[in-house]
């Protein structure tokens, strides 16, 4: 991966305050998302540090932060993210002695919008939109709602393959809209949801937002609940096509 | 046409030309077989066409029962995968091929090698705590050493193994099973409920309905 020597190589983990993010856009700093598998190397390499039976996200981030060792590492814990981050910033400060990692507590409450959530787009792209628009301070752009066909509640998946199963039609729901909205904090925002499209509830495993996932897939009149760990297996993939399949039955 | 459900056992092939579907051990397939439709965990290989095995059980299950609200269950040599129907809709589904693996395999493998009667055994009170065909084979040889008959420990086995399923599937009242364990006497009235064999063809079935809105008999 190329970088500028000059600029300062700058981790994030969720969705950082918003000042954050417009001081690292000020002064040029090359930006990382290490929630997302930046670097190509076994996960296991994780488990020397956390848990196997742990987020899958997070083990990434460890991954990425072990193999970039960026200047500074912003981790957003606390509501907006886990206590799972909180950790994991606790294990990063002991293993990355010559990394400065700052926890953040995310509450920023100013609305940038949905419009992403509501396009019509290919969801990969659309959720890769939406974790790449939190790395810029910039309003979103404006683009026509489409009507919706289907739902994806939930976070970013570590394994974005099983977006593509999903129609262009499909509206973003769960936390993913927290971040595009750039309220990582929005519980009422996190919850909703659309009761006339068949939705498919989406957590990571070993998440607390499992409960939350289940919960609201078992109220949602036309909902499915899935979770998968680091990669969506066959019969996760299998499950999510056939709902989506049947519901136009 | 010719429609198949590549399983891991058994495959089942319908030619839609013919009244009903056969039978054949997947052991016995030819090198270079190909069909116009198939599901099961071969079928992408083998077909023009391929439909997704909770799709095809679905669509086979909304022929075969009058109902808008629901259970089916495949149980295979493999996995085992349900889904829910409620006021016509799919309401839950799940797929467990990994915690549920090689269940039916497994029954299968230690009728012969035990040279069990399923028929003529009786569903024991008590069961093992079964999650996975292989993990639970141990428990068959620790009651063994411990003076349990070969046929009770099994017994135990095939009753854990139905409880597991049951479980997996949600707890219905009334569970509709389907794949070849419904010839299976023993595991059919393991499960703590109304139990309504459908049979082996049930995914056959599935492939025939979505493309051309037939049945057969």
């Amino acid at each position: 991966m190329k970088t500028c020597p000059h600029k300062k190589q700058i981790g994030i983990v969720g969705v950082p305050p918003l000042a954050i993010i417009e001081q690292l856009e000020a002064d040029g700093d090359t930006i990382f998302d290490l929630d997302e598998p930046i670097v190509k190397r076994d996960i296991e390499i994780a488990s020397s540090y956390l848990p196997r039976v742990f987020c899958a996200i997070l083990r990434t981030v460890v991954i990425n932060a072990i193999s970039l060792k960026p200047d500074r590492i912003y981790i957003d814990v606390g509501p907006g993210k886990c206590d799972c981050a909180l950790h994991t910033a606790t294990i990063l400060k002991d293993i990355l002695p010559e990394t400065i990692i700052a926890t953040t507590r995310n509450q920023d409450k100013k609305d940038f919008g949905t419009p992403l959530c509501t396009s019509r787009m290919p969801l990969l792209d659309k959720v890769s939109a939406i974790t790449r628009s939190v790395q810029s301070a910039r309003p979103h752009k404006d683009l026509p709602a489409c009507a919706p066909t289907a739902g994806f509640w939930g976070v970013p998946p570590r394994d974005f393959s099983l977006l593509s199963l999903f129609p262009d039609t499909t509206h973003v729901y769960g936390w993913t809209r927290c971040m595009e909205n750039k309220t990582p904090d929005h519980q009422s925002l996190e919850e909703l949801c659309n009761p006339d499209i068949p939705t498919v509830f989406f957590a990571q495993s070993f998440c607390a937002k499992t409960a939350l996932a289940r919960h609201l897939a078992n109220r949602h009149p036309h909902g499915l609940y899935v979770d998968c760990d680091v990669t969506a297996g066959n019969s996760t993939k299998a499950k999510i096509q056939a709902f989506l399949e049947l519901s136009s039955l | 046409m010719l429609l198949a459900d590549f399983g891991t056992s058994y495959c089942k092939f319908w030619d839609t030309t013919t009244a009903a579907p056969l039978l054949i051990p997947t052991k016995e397939i030819k090198p270079g077989l190909k069909v116009d439709i198939a599901t099961g965990h071969n079928g992408k290989r083998l077909a023009s066409r391929y439909v997704n095995e909770l799709t095809a059980l679905a669509r086979g299950g909304n022929v075969l029962i009058d109902a808008d609200h629901y259970t089916l269950m495949d149980c295979g040599s493999r996995d085992i995968k349900f889904i829910r129907y409620d006021q016509g809709k799919t309401k839950n589904m799940g797929w467990n091929a990994e915690c549920g693996a090689s269940m039916g395999f497994t029954i299968e493998l230690l009728e012969r090698y035990y040279n069990l009667d399923f028929t003529t055994m009786q569903v024991p009170e008590s069961s093992f705590s079964v999650t996975c065909g292989v993990l639970g084979m141990s428990h068959i040889f620790d009651a063994v050493v411990n003076g349990a008959s070969e046929a009770e420990a099994v017994a135990k086995f095939v009753k854990g193994i139905a409880l597991n399923a049951y479980n997996f599937a949600g707890s219905p009242e009334t569970l509709y099973l389907s794949g070849g364990l419904c010839h299976n006497p023993l595991f059919v009235a393991s499960f703590p409920c109304k139990v309504v064999c459908l049979g082996r063809f049930v995914l056959l079935q599935g492939l025939k309905v979505t493309y051309d809105g037939q049945t057969f008999s």
